[in-house]
């Protein structure tokens, strides 16, 4: 669980995480609207530099954490190299036909789910979940009821993990035997997923009353445990995604890696 | 009603997500490893991450549900560090409307399996269109890109209508439900 290593605190921490958020999700469509491998490759770097340098996490946990950046890669890029349209054939069998615009386009989604997951782990590892809550309250007028109960939940998932462990000793314990095949793996789902979700519900509905009765659910003006607002590391923030991101431009159309510069079919 | 959802409802709608938000994120790796056997059999996997959206509605019965328990699932999948990153959250809002727009449609009246593998049908759609976007899927082969479609609704017919259906019949039998739900009409006539 990411809430008890320990880590340094760097700059991408004390950025206000509403804007963060934001920056993130606008950074989103941005990508969607990049067709240009080599603007994607130079983008793909600027945040990778975020995250081997300044998340403040040692770098044993950064390799661990970045090993199914590579299955991503492969996951999103197999199949449309594999099996995308296009005219200039490299390999052909059977039902695989490999193309030169295939091929890149696969590139392009790889790199894409690359940065997607680079941007989402650095957002992960920076983010403290309490800090995103009250700063959603406090900058995007998200009511409290949504918040708290969402800061609640969180609490709620290691009971939830011991809970699990319970389950699995309690079954172990008489002897529970598990069958083969789709059945069996039904009958083994159902048994942990029904007391776990029950449990959680009545759980969940029981401190629901009480934050009612504590009045969390009231809107309008109140009081903060955390005050969030904005620094100079938002600045600094910005001002690093307005450098990389022009500079993934010029120095794509002045030393681009690939003379293709639209990955999609027919452009 | 007309005040929305109570905190009650909320809270135990976020608890139902991210119990799903955290099979979300464990069902990354098996799609990773499926997908790699080709041929869009991990498709046939998606329809998990619909699941959150239908059984919240089907447990709670009441109209914002789907739409919130799908985004606080991807806002779960995504704090945990899914491998899908920002990606999750816009999946999540275009699954979950869609899945809320079903259920309006029959006006929040239905809890039947057919609603449910309508609404998984619906959010198999929405994922689709931002794929369209994302993935560039309209540049696969027609038949490559027709059976990662088929494969993607069937599995959300069979993991988020008929598993989702089933597992919260069960849940009915433990009683836990008549909790979170609104008083049905039977049960105002049961008080004559």
């Amino acid at each position: 669980m990411p809430m008890d290593f320990s880590y340094k605190e760097t700059w991408l921490h004390k950025i206000n995480p509403s804007l963060k958020l934001l920056v993130m999700v606008l950074i989103f469509i941005h990508l969607l609207l990049i067709h240009n491998t080599n603007i994607l490759i130079n983008y793909m770097i600027g945040m990778l530099v975020l995250y081997l340098f300044f998340t403040g996490h040692p770098w044993r946990r950064l390799l661990v954490i970045s090993i199914p950046f590579l299955f991503i890669f492969l996951t999103s890029s197999t199949s449309m190299i594999f099996f995308g349209k296009g005219e200039i054939t490299w390999a052909e069998w059977g039902l695989v036909h490999i193309t030169e615009e295939s091929f890149f386009r696969g590139l392009h989604l790889g790199f894409r789910g690359i940065i997607f997951a680079v941007l989402g782990i650095v957002f992960a590892l920076t983010t403290r979940p309490v800090f995103l809550f009250y700063s959603l309250m406090q900058q995007l007028k998200l009511k409290p009821k949504y918040a708290y109960s969402f800061m609640a939940a969180i609490r709620l998932i290691p009971l939830m993990i011991e809970e699990m462990q319970t389950l699995h000793y309690a079954l172990k314990v008489r002897g529970v035997q598990g069958e083969k095949g789709v059945r069996g793996f039904y009958n083994k789902l159902k048994s942990y997923s029904i007391p776990l979700l029950s449990q959680s519900i009545r759980r969940a509905y029981r401190i629901a009353v009480a934050m009612e009765a504590k009045r969390f659910s009231i809107p309008g003006n109140r009081t903060y445990f955390y005050r969030l607002g904005f620094s100079k590391f938002d600045v600094i923030f910005l001002c690093y995604l307005l450098v990389i991101i022009p500079l993934a431009y010029i120095t794509a159309n002045h030393f681009p890696y690939f003379s293709i510069t639209d990955v999609r079919f027919g452009r | 009603m007309g005040k929305g959802l109570k905190l009650s409802d909320i809270l135990v709608t976020i608890i139902i997500a991210l119990i799903f938000g955290v099979i979300y994120k464990l069902w990354g790796p098996l799609y990773g490893v499926v997908a790699t056997l080709g041929l869009h059999l991990e498709q046939l996997l998606y329809g998990m991450w619909f699941i959150a959206a239908v059984v919240a509605y089907l447990v709670i019965r009441k109209p914002g549900v789907a739409l919130l328990a799908e985004v606080a699932a991807a806002q779960g999948e995504f704090i945990f560090g899914g491998e899908w990153g920002v990606a999750t959250l816009i999946f999540g809002l275009g699954q979950g409307l869609a899945a809320e727009l079903i259920f309006a449609a029959f006006r929040y009246k239905r809890y039947d399996m057919l609603i449910a593998s309508l609404a998984g049908i619906a959010a198999a759609f929405a994922s689709l269109g931002i794929d369209f976007y994302y993935g560039y899927i309209g540049d696969l082969a027609l038949w490559n890109m027709l059976v990662l479609c088929g494969t993607r609704i069937a599995g959300a017919v069979l993991i988020s209508g008929v598993f989702s259906h089933l597992l919260v019949q069960s849940l009915e039998k433990t009683g836990v439900t008549n909790l979170v739900r609104p008083a049905a009409k039977e049960d105002y006539q049961a008080l004559g």
